[in-house]
């Protein structure tokens, strides 16, 4: 019998309390009180904030530990993101590469690619990039031109990647290329290569956002020459573990906590006197957030038992975008007619990058469409 | 097969064959569905969760929330509820829960020792089914505590209307000599025990219905022809019944939280649940009736038993202005730096 997606409760293990009283206490100890606080993962980065996450174990920490991992759960993992969102804290310079790359390599790469990667990401060392999008392609990722030919020993790449989040200051990236001529199965042909942005042959460009934040790039390719050692799974198969990737990609807490701290310090400014409308607005807001919170741990519950929940991803992230983009909207409405530089400017941060939640990883209009795939539509 | 399972298949099994549409659309015009209610009752399913020494039939309390959620699902017009609530309530004080459907209030009432029994005065509004019900639970609380009485029906002159979904509804005035046994008293809020337990039973009834009219909206749209093909094909269709998918698994996982609220009451849980249902009931209604064009509006069709009962439930035991201004008061007390720690408490 029909019954929409099911997200069944799952409840975060006894070992989480302790680690999730561990990382609160560290990042209080790490952020400086003037510090402004921003939950959205692609708002600040910090080498050496990453650097010592890593030391703690908290960098890749449900891998294999012959490549430096924890072999912890997922849902541990769940509750070391959660906390240093929730927390503000700078996690841009390691995000992609513990989130989805090192996962990527980990289930397609080969093993001499997981000893030399896997590690130093883990260390908080190595840092990726995500390279799908090009200036042609956008929502249609399997439309990319980027292609490579094989030479001996490796390949030629030739192309560009837009939208790259940190690439000017990461490490490698991990790009989907045409290596066979386009034919009419438009998902056959293409393939993962590791990419070394500090090759001579790549150039990256910064693209200012409107917030005036040089945070995404367009990164060239001219002639570059990958080894055939920096090929991800098998050529051709790209497609399938590009999509795999994004299972991982958009359930996360990343996908509805963006504006969080616009909530926290928005409850600061009402402080002992609230209104009716605004006690409404904290309570509509925390209902929310609880329960997509849960249905995002439903979802690491899947990961660890090695589903792979495409759909119900894409229904968090749709769900959680409409949720963090309303966020900023509705309490500047309700603020108190004075309020502090500190909630301005938190507020004024979110809006500014709010046009970005429903976009990256998936635009809203993708993500229903497969919401609707999943309910058999289409 | 796992035990939930095998009550879900018997409910549902029960449901297809003895509530169809016909069924509701005659208890709307004063037929009550006397044997549906009574195989529910011989299988067991009305008291579901209720201590056998309170008259119940034992097991979990989340039992008794799938049958009320698995018959909202189809608008079965029956006092599940308000039955449930009143058998958790005599439970409580450790009262016989009558046989057959009882109905609850919480309206004020004065209660005051007359004999070797007592008075009980008061008016009530708005009492679902209680014209159907041989028996009235009435809990009232104040300072020095709360008390249970259970009232007979039978002498009570009712006025009797009917809901936006069309079940019956009734005011009365109560003035009647109770004997002391049919009388408790009891240390616990049972004011805030029917409340809670009215707003978690709507959430739930809720959540059935929602994932009901996707369902039904779903299947629409495959079938609806129109410009050649079927309406399913079409982005725009899609996109809105994606966004209605996305608000019905909401509000599913927020009454799953339920199965674990009741006792004791986690009112956090039940606010979040009814605040986040219920604020979903507007959007989601409007895209089912939406697909459905104006055979969704017709009274012959389906789709408003369900629809119109969501219209009341979102209302009844708090809308979710309520609700979210309870969760507010909560979430302001504790400070604005242990906001995040609400939550993650929460579990």
């Amino acid at each position: 019998m029909f019954q929409g997606l099911q997200f069944e409760p799952v409840k975060l293990p006894q070992s989480s309390v302790a680690l999730r009283a561990e990382v609160r206490a560290f990042v209080e100890g790490e952020l400086a009180a003037d510090y402004l606080r921003n939950s959205d993962f692609n708002a600040g980065e910090s080498v050496e904030f990453s650097q010592r996450l890593g030391q703690r174990g908290w960098i890749g920490m449900t891998w294999p530990k012959q490549y430096g991992g924890a072999e912890r759960s997922f849902l541990d993992r769940y509750v070391v993101t959660e906390e240093l969102l929730a927390a503000g804290a700078p996690v841009g310079a390691h995000w992609i590469a513990d989130r989805q790359s090192g996962g990527q390599l980990l289930k397609f790469g080969t093993e001499a690619q997981r000893l030399e990667y896997l590690p130093r990401i883990v260390r908080g060392e190595c840092y990726f990039s995500i390279g799908m999008s090009e200036p042609d392609t956008g929502s249609d990722l399997a439309s990319v031109r980027t292609s490579a030919v094989k030479v001996d020993g490796g390949w030629l790449l030739n192309g560009s990647k837009i939208w790259s989040s940190g690439a000017h200051m990461n490490h490698y990236m991990i790009a989907l290329v045409r290596t066979e001529a386009q034919s009419t199965n438009r998902h056959a042909g293409l393939s993962q290569f590791i990419v070394d942005l500090h090759d001579p042959n790549v150039t990256v460009k910064g693209i200012l956002n409107l917030a005036g934040d040089s945070d995404f790039n367009h990164v060239f390719f001219d002639d570059v020459f990958v080894p055939d050692a920096s090929v991800i799974g098998t050529p051709g198969n790209g497609w399938e573990q590009v999509v795999s990737e994004l299972g991982y990609e958009r359930s996360g807490p990343e996908r509805f906590l963006s504006a969080f701290r616009v909530l926290v310090e928005f409850i600061r400014e009402v402080g002992d006197n609230p209104n009716p409308a605004q006690l409404a607005l904290i309570g509509r807001l925390l209902a929310n957030l609880v329960t997509l919170r849960r249905m995002s741990i439903s979802v690491a519950g899947m990961l660890e038992a090695g589903k792979t929940p495409i759909t119900e991803a894409a229904l968090i992230k749709d769900l959680g975008n409409t949720y963090e983009r309303l966020v900023p909207e509705l309490i500047r409405v309700l603020a108190p007619a004075k309020t502090s530089r500190r909630f301005q400017n938190t507020l004024h941060q979110c809006i500014l990058h709010a046009p970005s939640f429903t976009l990256r990883s998936g635009t809203r209009e993708i993500l229903r469409g497969v919401i609707a795939r999943g309910l058999g539509l289409r | 097969m796992n035990e939930q399972q095998l009550i879900t298949d018997t409910i549902r099994r029960i449901l297809q064959d003895q509530c169809a549409k016909v069924t509701v659309d005659a208890a709307e015009a004063g037929v009550w569905p006397a044997g549906l209610w009574q195989t529910l009752e011989d299988n067991g399913l009305t008291l579901a969760g209720i201590s056998e020494a309170s008259g119940g039939t034992g097991g979990e309390l989340a039992a008794s929330l799938l049958m009320i959620r698995e018959a909202a699902s189809v608008g079965a017009p029956l006092p599940l509820a308000e039955t449930f609530i009143a058998a958790r309530l005599c439970e409580l004080v450790g009262a016989q829960m009558p046989v057959g459907p009882v109905t609850v209030s919480g309206s004020r009432f004065t209660l005051t020792q007359e004999g070797a029994g007592y008075r009980l005065q008061g008016h009530a509004e708005n009492v679902a089914f209680a014209n159907l019900c041989s028996t009235l639970i009435v809990v009232s609380s104040d300072a020095a505590g709360s008390y249970l009485c259970l009232v007979p029906l039978a002498e009570i002159s009712q006025q009797v209307t009917q809901t936006m979904a069309g079940e019956p509804q009734s005011d009365f005035a109560i003035n009647c000599l109770l004997p002391a046994s049919a009388v408790f008293a009891s240390a616990e809020d049972l004011s805030n025990q029917l409340w809670c337990l009215g707003a978690a039973t709507r959430s739930v009834m809720m959540a059935g219905a929602m994932t009901s009219i996707l369902e039904q909206s779903v299947q629409y749209a495959m079938e609806r022809q129109q410009f050649g093909r079927p309406i399913a094909q079409f982005q725009a269709i899609q996109q809105q019944l994606a966004i209605l998918a996305g608000e019905v698994a909401a509000c599913q996982r927020a009454a799953e939280s339920l199965n674990e609220a009741l006792a004791p009451l986690n009112e956090f849980d039940i606010a979040i649940a009814k605040a986040r249902i219920s604020e979903a009931v507007g959007s989601a209604t409007d895209i089912a009736h939406q697909v459905h064009g104006a055979m969704g509006y017709t009274m012959e069709h389906g789709l408003n038993l369900r629809t119109r009962r969501l219209w009341c439930w979102r209302d009844e035991y708090g809308n979710e202005d309520y609700w979210q201004q309870s969760i507010g008061r909560y979430v302001v007390a504790q400070g604005a730096d242990n906001t995040w720690k609400t939550i993650t408490d929460a579990g």
